[in-house]
């Protein structure tokens, strides 16, 4: 077996286990699986590419390479402009669809059908803006350097990694040791009591919403970064966003993010050891397995 | 236990309707008053509709009419998390607590309420109240046991120092010792001017702490007294408490 496959799933991983975070906070906060989470990683990668786009038209200088890295300084400013944006995004939707159904009471089925019609919705506008054709925000070659052990990375993979990994300790700090974390932790475990102890349960979903949202726009800004950008990206993470959602445990962040470099890793090992076309199939046959085995997941608790 | 403090109710409700279905009202049309200091027990049968009433006063069930006033102020259709900034606290029956945190943390998240400067005055002056909680802060409240349990659910209410005290049935699910405990505790509290309202089925041991008793009967208050008034009033026992006095039975 070629040991790069582990660099390979360590790469897809952490964007899978980014994008995861947002899944598994949304999941457990407001208690029903969004599959329109995957569109935020396609729109977050898209708001990235037009913001960073109008920096490089407004400031030629930002479209320098910086250091060994593949893009100028224009790429993470507009990462951090997109983050809000795809935020933004996530709080219109909410405001839009899953907030007056929360507010009927819906059935949890009903906001399921709901993220459904969401996902279509907004897949469907990026293609008739964007055209099904792939975009790059970068097109410089880079050759990837040897790490030793027949491992082999660009500067810009291991870029990603380290973003993801900053980005998970952050946001595991923000909930563990801030009141907004703290209370996100509460309104996960119990809204009415949350409520009567003075939690505004509302703000703590828009923060949630904010929070998963962003963290997927970065997601899809890494993936269109080592791989490229399209309408379906989205798409394609979806069932592995969810089968490391459900495989870390509900509501865990560090277990979100482990297990989606878990499938990440089983994805690559996958492509070595029964062919490429196995690949798409092994997220759904962890998210079977695990459901069958240990449905609270690695970090989560029993029902 | 505490005489009634001056004449204006601390807390109220005027021909208080509510219920989850607008069609189906629990409570139905309940005028009850608390006034400052003092120890109210509601009592009734099961379904009477105590807990939906207290519940309704914390925000949780919709009122379909009627009002509910704190300290003089409309606080019908104000929602729960703003109710503990206006000084009403509420202990639910269960899941009263967040199993999944520390005991630290669920005093830190009541404290959030609070200007940052007197949180952690606050949680240290709890922690000498409940030293059972203070020798384990970083213990995670789903360990521990039900009394402990009402005792962080109890001492997270009194983190924001509330003019009303509501508990919803403290004594459910614990050893009659574990109930003497909590009780002393509840009537240690209202000893110290908190207004307590308590929810409770344990008729007796509720009526020799409070001051005065509200007794529901299917959603409407039915009597009240002076609770130790009602413990010897042997027909309220006996219609409204299902309990048979021994000393003086009831004649039909």
């Amino acid at each position: 077996m070629n040991p790069q496959a582990l660099m390979d799933g360590l790469i897809t991983g952490s964007m899978i286990g980014l994008g995861a975070i947002g899944v598994t906070l949304t999941y457990s906060i407001l208690r029903f699986a969004n599959f329109a989470h995957g569109e935020f990683v396609a729109w977050g990668a898209y708001l990235a590419l037009v913001v960073s786009g109008a920096l490089g038209y407004l400031s030629g200088s930002l479209l320098t390479p910086i250091g060994p890295f593949s893009f100028g300084w224009s790429l993470p400013m507009a990462a951090v402009i997109a983050a809000a944006l795809t935020a933004g995004l996530a709080l219109l939707v909410d405001a839009v669809l899953f907030g007056p159904l929360r507010e009927r009471r819906s059935a949890v089925i009903i906001l399921v059908m709901a993220s459904f019609g969401a996902a279509l919705t907004l897949r469907n506008l990026l293609e008739f803006i964007f055209t099904s054709q792939p975009a790059y925000y970068t097109k410089a070659l880079q050759i990837a350097f040897p790490l030793g052990g027949g491992l082999r990375a660009t500067p810009d993979q291991l870029l990603t990694l380290g973003v993801a990994a900053v980005l998970v300790a952050s946001v595991h700090i923000l909930l563990t040791r801030t009141a907004i974390g703290r209370s996100m932790r509460a309104v996960s475990e119990n809204q009415q009591l949350s409520g009567v102890v003075g939690i505004d349960v509302r703000k703590v979903i828009r923060m949630v919403w904010m929070l998963g949202a962003g963290l997927a726009c970065i997601a899809g800004v890494m993936a269109g970064l080592l791989v490229q950008i399209r309408p379906q990206m989205g798409l394609d993470l979806l069932l592995p966003l969810f089968a490391a959602a459900i495989l870390g445990g509900i509501g865990s962040v560090p277990g979100a993010m482990l297990a989606g470099l878990i499938v990440g890793l089983a994805e690559a090992l996958a492509v070595q050891l029964i062919g490429a076309e196995w690949r798409s199939a092994i997220a759904f046959v962890i998210l079977v397995m695990i459901l069958l085995l240990r449905p609270q997941g690695l970090f989560g608790r029993p029902e | 236990m505490t005489a009634a403090g001056s004449n204006s109710p601390v807390l109220s409700t005027q021909a208080l309707v509510a219920g989850y279905e607008r069609d189906l009202p629990i409570v139905r049309g309940v005028d009850f008053s608390v006034q400052t200091g003092d120890f109210v027990v509601l009592l009734g049968p099961n379904g009477a509709g105590k807990s939906t009433l207290v519940k309704t006063i914390a925000g949780l069930v919709p009122v379909h009419s009627g009002t509910v006033l704190l300290g003089g102020a409309d606080i019908t259709a104000m929602p729960s998390h703003e109710k503990i900034r206006h000084g009403l606290a509420f202990v639910p029956q269960t899941e009263n607590i967040f199993a999944t945190l520390t005991i630290h943390e669920n005093l830190q998240i009541a404290a959030n309420v609070l200007p940052k400067e007197r949180r952690n005055d606050r949680i240290g002056a709890l922690y000498a109240m409940f030293p059972d909680l203070g020798s384990r802060p970083s213990h995670r409240a789903g360990q521990l046991s039900g009394g402990q349990r009402q005792m962080l659910a109890v001492a997270r209410a009194l983190v924001v120092e509330p003019s009303v005290l509501i508990l919803d049935e403290p004594s459910a699910g614990l050893s009659p010792k574990i109930v003497s405990e909590v009780f002393d505790r509840i009537a240690a509290i209202n000893d110290a001017g908190v207004t307590t309202v308590l929810v409770e089925q344990n008729v007796k041991a509720a009526l020799a702490i409070a001051d005065r008793a509200v007794i529901l009967v299917e959603g409407l208050v039915a009597h009240e007294g002076v609770a130790s008034q009602l413990a010897d009033d042997p027909i309220v026992a006996e219609l409204y408490l299902g309990v048979r006095h021994t000393k003086n039975p009831v004649s039909s």
